[in-house]
């Protein structure tokens, strides 16, 4: 009130969550997987940092991505790799991409009544050596599909995607069919140009984009080379194979 | 319940070399429930003028039978074609006046506009409900699926494009981005507008 | 007698259910449970201190602080320290509330204490203290129970410079310039220009002189702020945390704004 007294009772609750901003997508092609997410890290119209990854290596096959509040995000990806770690001294092996996907819904359905405020895309390569996504929400429903897009600008991104990777409202030529799997210079181009789509018209997406590339083992790695900058991250050339490839996106 | 996304429906105008097109959805709904196939947001004002009026569909009527009016004074009064640019002036005042209760439609308008040299450059605009407007150089979107409309008419569209090729862009953005918006989609129809013609064409879409 | 053990102890209500004829988990209860309205640990900040700057230069870390903790819109206490040396290589600044620091300073001093028993030849450096921060305020926020500080963390750790910040959500981030508070919003901009967007590391001198200048305009537009300050350095050589400063301030230029100076007209 004018006087400084209070009309009614004042009652202040401290909200344990916010929002980081920030996008990711992961798209899966026949054997391989591109995992990828913007490095920035916002609230609300302030830029904390133009560099804070949102997409982890999980083991030689298995890549995560992590958007929503980044703290749950970042203590989620912790928590996921000392269970994978576990597994690993248990069983002397790496988990599967399948069940590492279980454990992440299993992990997120825990915490039912005070959920992880992130929405989780893992992608990597199966045990058959087929490209894989799984998208879960914030308490663990999952699904295993070829693409996904998440975070602030899921809505601008999953229709672009759904045309031109699933190939949705186009028909192909007669006699012929569209490929069930694009080849990974394509799914690259596709997603650089979501993140800098998503750049243009989505204030907290931008500064940085992290493409994550996981190859299934024995698979050439000629289409790479011809990109710029990519970099591998697996020491052992035996089995499956993960790269990352940085690229600068705008920063207003 | 929010009145923008009563009925639903949604519209996008484009720029292409000589041409622009302008597209809508076809969906009348109350708010889950659809109603209509056939609900159409794109008039033609001129010839050489269309305009898309998404929002609260009792508004769409009204505005449409508001512009015609407003439309013919202006023709009779200064014995010529309104011209896209001073149309949208015109939309911009009229939604204006009713600041403190608008009209719940964001308008889109796309046009051929005359020069001064005779020759015809394309133009398209689009306000929000209370007439703020936007004169964007490549696309201007609104409606329920608009951030849809954003992200793919950002990823697919291009400058300088052909007649059937704007076609084929437009049409693309549209019936994917209504695919992923609960509220519009049911069909989808397509103008394209040159200097001489303009080529309507009515797609079909997933309806569900 | 009445035989439901869970009435016991409480008062009948003979109006209401005379002859005890009501089902057993229909009974009214009587008595107000203690948790009815939930466990009430809601809070807010009390005495607080604003923003902290932080910056990467050539020779490590930077840090300012002022030395205002406010209770309100009272200047409260105009002689705190909200930089705290951890260890041999790491300086913690504060903001927020300033008993929740103290708290923090307690258990930094137990954490480093223990590990210096330890007697192993290993200490605490920037990233462990950071990461030891952002652990306990993330826990404690996930018990609806934050300490309500935004905090920076900076150091050098085998030369290289460590600049972190973490909050009160258990948020973490880490860039060359960080800032909390209204420094966020108003030092940052500067901050980003001279430090992130240049070619170079800053000289000491010019690291100091740009913290002065933000400290400045901070004292003008923050209401919250005080013109006495401190600046520390991390460097390899340790943590150096300097006397109480005070900023150059003009204000002549009131003079020629209404309402601003003492003018009567």
């Amino acid at each position: 009130m004018p006087d400084g007294s209070y009309a009614h009772p004042q009652q202040r609750q401290f909200n344990p969550y916010t929002e980081n901003g920030g996008t990711i997508l992961a798209i899966a092609g026949a054997d391989f997987t591109v995992i990828a997410g913007d490095t920035r890290q916002s609230e609300g119209y302030s830029i904390q940092t133009r560099y804070a990854p949102k997409v982890f290596r999980l083991t030689d096959r298995a890549v995560l991505a992590v958007n929503g509040f980044a703290a749950d995000g970042n203590m989620f990806v912790k928590t996921v790799k000392q269970r994978l770690e576990w597994y690993r001294h248990a069983h002397a092996k790496d988990m599967p991409l399948r069940a590492i996907a279980r454990l992440i819904q299993t992990m997120l359905y825990a915490r039912r009544f005070f959920p992880y405020y992130v929405y989780n895309i893992l992608g990597g390569i199966e045990e058959d050596g087929s490209g894989a996504v799984y998208s879960f929400d914030p308490v663990g429903s999952y699904e295993r599909e070829a693409c996904r897009a998440a975070g602030a600008a899921q809505s601008l991104v999953q229709p672009f995607l759904d045309n031109q990777i699933y190939f949705r409202n186009q028909t192909p030529a007669p006699g012929t069919s569209h490929p069930t799997h694009l080849p990974l210079p394509d799914v690259l181009a596709i997603v650089i140009d979501s993140f800098t789509s998503a750049t243009e018209r989505h204030i907290e997406v931008g500064d940085g984009l992290e493409m994550y590339v996981v190859l299934a083992k024995g698979r050439s790695t000629q289409e790479l080379a011809s990109i710029r900058g990519a970099q591998e991250l697996t020491p052992k050339e035996g089995g499956d194979r993960i790269f990352v490839i940085r690229r600068e996106l705008k920063k207003d | 319940m929010s009145i923008m996304e009563l009925n639903g429906g949604s519209v996008i105008a484009m720029v292409g070399k000589d041409c622009v097109a302008i597209a809508s959805d076809l969906r009348l709904g109350n708010q889950s429930l659809g109603i209509s196939s056939n609900f159409e947001k794109i008039f033609a004002m001129t010839d050489r003028v269309y305009v898309g009026l998404p929002g609260l569909a009792t508004d769409v009527l009204t505005l449409r039978e508001q512009f015609r009016y407003r439309l013919n004074m202006y023709t009779i009064k200064e014995e010529r074609e309104i011209e896209p640019e001073t149309f949208v002036h015109l939309v911009s005042s009229a939604l204006y006046e009713r600041r403190f209760g608008p009209y719940f439609i964001e308008p889109v308008v796309a046009g051929m506009q005359k020069q001064p040299n005779g020759s015809f450059k394309p133009f398209i605009a689009a306000t929000d409900l209370i007439g703020c407007i936007n004169f964007a150089k490549d696309f201007v979107v609104a409606g329920t699926a608009s951030t849809k409309l954003f992200g793919v008419a950002e990823g697919l569209w291009e400058p300088d494009l052909e007649p059937e090729d704007l076609f084929e862009t437009i049409a693309q953005t549209m019936l994917n981005s209504v695919d992923r918006d609960a509220f519009s989609g049911w069909g989808a129809v397509v103008h394209v507008i040159t200097k001489d013609k303009v080529i309507k064409r009515t797609l079909k879409g997933r309806m569900d | 007698m009445d035989h439901f053990p869970t009435n016991w102890g409480r008062p009948r209500n003979e109006l209401y259910d005379q002859y005890n004829t009501f089902p057993l988990h229909h009974r009214p209860a009587n008595a107000q449970n203690a948790f009815a309205d939930g466990v009430q640990r809601t809070q807010q900040p009390i005495v607080t201190g604003t923003s902290v700057l932080a910056i990467q230069y050539q020779d490590g870390i930077m840090m300012a602080a002022d030395n205002l903790a406010s209770y309100g819109s009272l200047a409260r206490f105009k002689d705190i320290q909200r930089l705290q040396p951890v260890g041999t290589r790491t300086i913690v600044g504060a903001s927020g509330d300033m008993s929740d620091f103290q708290y923090i300073q307690h258990i930094l001093d137990e954490l480093t204490t223990e590990e210096f028993t330890y007697g192993d030849g290993h200490d605490l450096g920037p990233a462990e203290v950071h990461e030891y921060l952002a652990r306990v305020m993330y826990a404690r926020r996930s018990k609806i129970n934050p300490l309500w500080n935004a905090l920076l963390v900076g150091g050098v750790e085998n030369g290289k410079p460590f600049l972190a910040y973490v909050d009160l959500l258990g948020t973490t981030y880490s860039a060359r310039s960080l800032a909390t508070g209204y420094g966020a919003h108003i030092a940052i901009p500067l901050l980003r220009t001279a430090v992130d967007n240049a070619s170079q590391l800053l000289t000491e001198e010019e690291a100091r002189t740009l913290l002065t200048d933000c400290m400045r305009v901070l004292f003008y537009r923050d209401a919250r702020s005080l013109d006495k300050y401190q600046i520390a350095t991390v460097t390899s050589a340790g943590v150096s945390v300097s006397d109480q400063l005070k900023l150059d301030t003009k204000w002549d230029f009131a003079e020629g704004i209404r309402g601003y100076g003492s003018q009567t007209q």
